[in-house]
């Protein structure tokens, strides 16, 4: 009996088609109203005329400084995690016996479950100004007035470094806990002090480690709209919300819809260019042997 | 020595830490040691800090959730006379069952075609999940509105002005991506060879699915379907933008709430929403372990690498 051969992706058919109706045709009809106008009062998009209009518009210097400012907390949001996170990862990875490992890691991963909206709103309690925390500050004399942080662009770098922070610690850990005793212990045998042992060992073996960290930190923060409404108030805003806000309030699509492609296309490229960076960084401490961890490194 | 007994010593030293006998290298190490698990007490205490916030909050007896006044459990009385709040959670919760059932049915079919049917397509389909996993979510979701929109009301597909149905659609996108993601990674590392086997001994390839692969992956299938479920739970952005006033669910009335005024219950419901998800969570970690992964294994799949 002659079986039947079904193309190979068949059993992906129905994701493939899902994803392209709710997922690809959609964000092609966005970059399609881009290239439109706004119609008048009552219209939100039009496509009669095409132009690239929208685009010299959504980069004027009005909306221009909330992209730069973006970037700002992006990069800034991004390093602090990294500089946070790692010693947490390491520490985890490498100094924790392992039969606590389950627990630590649960206890980061926590608040990453969360739901997000609200772990923020507890920060905006204790952020605001008649806080306990703004009341002890003052209590110990660290502060003279109450707490003016709130509604800030630092209280957006907290809530971002806080919501995306686990998203660092556990590709970090993942990545040094593959690196191992062994070669550690190998570098130290062979002569090479603690700093230069993670130098040259540890931190090029975790290299996929950090970069998937530093990726999945990144993106995500640059689109975010959901800490900077709850804690940015006017100064904290981010591009997020301005996408938000000519879609919800200003009902001009077509602006909106070039603002969502420039604010997909500087978090590309600016990814390009930190993986250009860390590739540069990292070329001093390439050596001259690879080694490979595992099938799946 | 009984045979168990040995083999639990050695269980033990093994779960010691390797570099324990050298014993000066102990003491030189113990300040570094001390720094480290200060900073991560203190990373840990940071990542707590506005959960254990909520949870105290929700028992503010005060008229506005940021201001404290008494401790009680008037608030969590209060959800029993807010028909509002109840239908928002129960919005919540009907739309992320049935996102998670769909989303981990057809993530799992994907999946099992990209560990058991590899080839140039992989790499497409596996481009377009990362297009998915890193497209910021306020991009899908101003995206999603007008295209709803378009099919319900221009193109007259009834269905799409449906309040659970459009929340789903805004669910399913990284739910999908996130189960196809840890389904094949199940299978990529079980051989072929049980399936061989089935085919041999003439069991159709239906037959062979469901009493062999899907049992295979049926850990992953789990976990990932608990994962959905939270992750639906919390989606905030795409379901502010495609919900239909009556079908809001939990994480839309809250953010109205930010704008309007946040109140005590918005604490109350959050501490029992956490509740729940933890519950889900200890769900997805026992099955895990029960089907053998280490705690590292389990962090890995979790955070969907």
């Amino acid at each position: 009996m002659p079986r039947l051969r079904l193309p190979k992706a068949t059993l992906a058919l129905p994701a493939w088609v899902w994803l392209l109706a709710f997922f690809a045709a959609p964000v092609a009809l966005i970059i399609w109203y881009s290239f439109g106008y706004k119609p008048g009062i009552f219209g939100t998009h039009a496509n009669d005329i095409l132009s690239l209009d929208r685009y010299a518009e959504a980069l004027s210097p009005t909306f221009f400084t909330t992209f730069a400012n973006t970037l700002w907390v992006g990069v800034a949001g991004t390093v602090l995690c990294l500089i946070i996170g790692m010693p947490v990862a390491y520490w985890m990875a490498v100094k924790v016996p392992v039969a606590r490992r389950g627990l630590l890691i649960a206890a980061i991963m926590i608040p990453f479950w969360t739901n997000f909206l609200v772990r923020t709103i507890g920060w905006q309690i204790i952020l605001s100004p008649q806080g306990w925390l703004s009341q002890g500050l003052q209590g110990l004399g660290l502060i003279d007035g109450p707490l003016e942080i709130l509604y800030s662009r630092t209280a957006v770098l907290i809530g971002v470094v806080y919501n995306y922070l686990p998203l660092m610690i556990l590709p970090l850990f993942v990545a040094f806990d593959r690196v191992g005793e062994p070669l550690r212990e190998a570098s130290k045998d062979l002569g090479a002090g603690r700093l230069q042992t993670f130098l040259r060992v540890t931190i090029p073996l975790a290299r996929p480690g950090i970069i998937a960290g530093l990726l999945l930190v990144y993106i995500p923060l640059m689109g975010d709209y959901i800490t900077a409404t709850v804690l940015g108030g006017a100064k904290g805003n981010m591009a997020g919300q301005m996408v938000a806000a000519q879609f919800q309030t200003a009902q001009n699509w077509a602006l909106g819809s070039a603002m969502a492609v420039v604010l997909i296309l500087t978090i590309l490229l600016s990814a390009a260019i930190l993986g250009l960076v860390i590739w540069l960084a990292s070329l001093p401490f390439r050596s001259h042997y690879r080694l490979r961890l595992g099938a799946d490194a | 020595m009984s045979d168990t007994e040995t083999r639990r010593i050695a269980l033990e030293r093994t779960a010691q830490d390797p570099s324990s006998p050298a014993v000066p290298a102990k003491a030189r190490r113990s300040v570094s040691d001390r720094l480290f698990m200060i900073w991560g007490i203190a990373v840990l205490l940071f990542l707590f800090a506005p959960i254990l916030v909520i949870l105290v909050y929700s028992f503010n007896t005060g008229r506005l959730l940021i201001a404290f006044d008494g401790f009680g459990l008037d608030p969590f009385l209060t959800i029993l006379n807010k028909p509002a709040i109840q239908n928002a959670v129960s919005v919540s919760i009907r739309s992320g069952v049935l996102s998670a059932l769909f989303a981990t049915a057809i993530g799992t079919l994907a999946g099992v075609a990209m560990a058991r049917r590899p080839g140039k397509w992989v790499g497409w389909f596996l481009a377009v999940l990362v297009l998915v996993t890193v497209t910021p979510e306020i991009v899908d979701a101003v995206s999603l509105l007008p295209w709803v929109v378009f099919l319900g009301q221009d193109l007259g597909l009834t269905i799409f002005n449906d309040g659970i149905f459009r929340l789903i659609v805004g669910n399913s996108l990284f739910s999908i991506a996130v189960v196809s993601y840890i389904v094949r990674a199940r299978l990529v590392g079980i051989s072929e060879s049980l399936e061989e086997a089935s085919a041999d001994l003439y069991a159709p390839p239906l037959r062979t699915f469901w009493r062999i692969t899907l049992p295979l992956a049926m850990p992953a299938v789990l976990a990932g379907g608990l994962l959905s479920f939270t992750l639906s739970l919390d989606n905030t952005i795409i379901s502010s933008f495609v919900s239909v006033s009556g079908t809001t669910p939990w994480p839309v009335y809250v953010l109205s709430a930010v704008r309007s005024g946040l109140r005590p219950e918005i604490a109350s419901v959050s501490t029992l929403m956490l509740i729940l998800t933890l519950l889900a969570l200890v769900l997805v970690a026992w099955v895990l372990k029960r089907s053998g992964d280490s705690a590292t294994q389990i962090a890995r799949t979790m955070a969907g690498s």
